[in-house]
């Protein structure tokens, strides 16, 4: 998994990249959580572009319902923007998809 | 080893109301499309092979009783848990003791809850002088629960007076016993007031995994490599899957129940070869827990990995041979 996070149209971008599974789940929660707390001091919302996620088991599910309990608290809004196909339909099988706001692209996330 | 589940449904039994009878019987009669069918043999074989399972038949709702016929073990009785399922596992088990098989039973219980034990006292075997139970639990306080369940203000027939000799064994998580003829490994589990999970091996090496009513916290999830070592390369592994990951991280966090979807994981994570989806949620219709199981082999196929592992979805009169 490789992160990258930019600022953009007010909001956070964040770009993780890869597959989240439990070898990777560590890092990519501590990444989401750091972009909270960015999110958070600059009062904006947090946009996961999730275009680079090859597939995201359970483990990478659960660190995101991790970060948005942090980000709940700290009055961020979290979208997940631009699933591929698999990651769609592992939202919806996990239901997550009522959890989380899911946005066709990025641009619809910061329109949100 | 042959496992055969005898109750699968979770916290409440449940039966089929004639509101979903009537249905299944319209699903099936609109997808014979006017077809003849010459003697009921003849339309028993077109329920089987071309209705699908919601609509030829029922994932049934006694809660949860399971049965395992070890290879070679020493011919007692091996069973989990006491839910209601187990009033039609004694019908079946005196017909096999009449003809010859051992009147002993080895119980291990996942739990005291009403949905493990509600079934004992219609276990006809616990009215049989000749027959010999031996109930294991991870719990001290398991014959307490046995016996306040038949107090009188609840049930009309005292512990005392059940006529079958009844042994109480308590089983410490993290040893391995021999028991029945098989290795049982035990594992506590999060659930309210525990829950044990035990691993059978029988002597032909094949392994069968009970973990039911056991959640997967979220803030324990390095926890889970433990849990996966006690699945690790299990023929068969009997998860609760009660609700979706949504669910079990939200609304019903802290109800003691796990997903479909962490089950896959651990079980990946485990190389086990086949998962059981069990526990199911009482609201759920057949159709319901179809999607579910359907849903299920789908995530299964997303994230596999090297190997693949068999979705089976658990229903009350299932056999699994190992
Ligand atoms: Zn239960
Ligand atoms: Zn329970």
């Amino acid at each position: 998994m490789k992160w990258s996070e930019e600022v953009r149209d007010g909001a956070i971008v964040a770009s993780p990249k890869g597959k989240i599974d439990e070898s990777t789940a560590l890092g990519f929660g501590t990444d989401l959580e750091g972009a909270v707390a960015s999110a958070a001091e600059a009062s904006i919302k947090l946009v996961v572009d999730c275009a680079g996620i090859d597939y995201m088991s359970s483990r990478g599910l659960r660190a995101l319902t991790l970060a948005k309990r942090k980000a709940d608290g700290a009055g961020v809004k979290i979208i997940l923007a631009a699933p591929n196909q698999i990651v769609r339909e592992i939202l919806a099988i996990s239901r997550y998809d009522k959890l989380f706001g899911v946005t066709e692209t990025v641009d619809a996330a910061l329109a949100a | 080893m042959l496992v055969r589940f005898w109750g699968t449904r979770g916290s409440l039994a449940v039966a089929q109301a004639a509101g979903s009878i009537r249905s299944k019987i319209a699903r099936a009669l609109v997808a014979a499309k006017g077809r003849h069918f010459a003697d009921e043999a003849d339309a028993a074989a077109f329920v089987e092979d071309e209705l699908d399972f919601a609509t030829g038949g029922t994932y049934g709702g006694a809660t949860t009783c399971i049965e395992i016929e070890a290879t070679a073990g020493d011919g007692s009785f091996i069973v989990c848990d006491f839910g209601t399922g187990s009033r039609e596992f004694g019908i079946s088990a005196f017909a096999r003791m009449a003809a010859g098989h051992a009147r002993v039973f080895n119980v291990f219980m996942s739990h005291l809850h009403w949905d493990h034990i509600g079934g004992f006292p219609f276990f006809g075997p616990a009215f049989d002088p000749g027959s010999t139970i031996v109930i294991h639990s991870g719990h001290a306080d398991v014959e307490q629960a046995f016996r306040r369940q038949q107090d009188e203000i609840s049930f009309p027939v005292a512990f005392d007076w059940l006529r079958a000799k009844i042994e109480f064994r308590v089983l410490a998580a993290g040893e391995t016993y021999r028991i029945g003829g098989l290795d049982v490994e035990v594992m506590e589990q999060q659930h309210s007031h525990k829950s044990y999970g035990y691993r059978f091996t029988d002597s032909a090496g094949k392994v069968a995994v009970f973990s039911t009513d056991s959640e997967h916290k979220i803030e324990s999830m390095e926890g889970e490599a433990d849990v996966a070592n006690f699945f690790r390369e299990a023929d068969l592994v009997i998860c609760d899957t009660m609700y979706s990951l949504a669910d079990a991280v939200s609304m019903k966090e802290d109800w003691g129940h796990s997903s479909n979807i962490v089950a896959i994981d651990i079980c990946h994570e485990a190389r086990a070869k086949r998962l059981a989806l069990f526990h199911h949620e009482p609201i759920y219709s057949d159709d319901d827990i179809q999607r579910m199981h359907q849903e299920s082999i789908r995530y299964e196929e997303l994230t596999r990995r090297d190997d693949s592992l068999e979705v089976l979805c658990a229903y009350d009169g299932l056999e699994v041979r190992l």
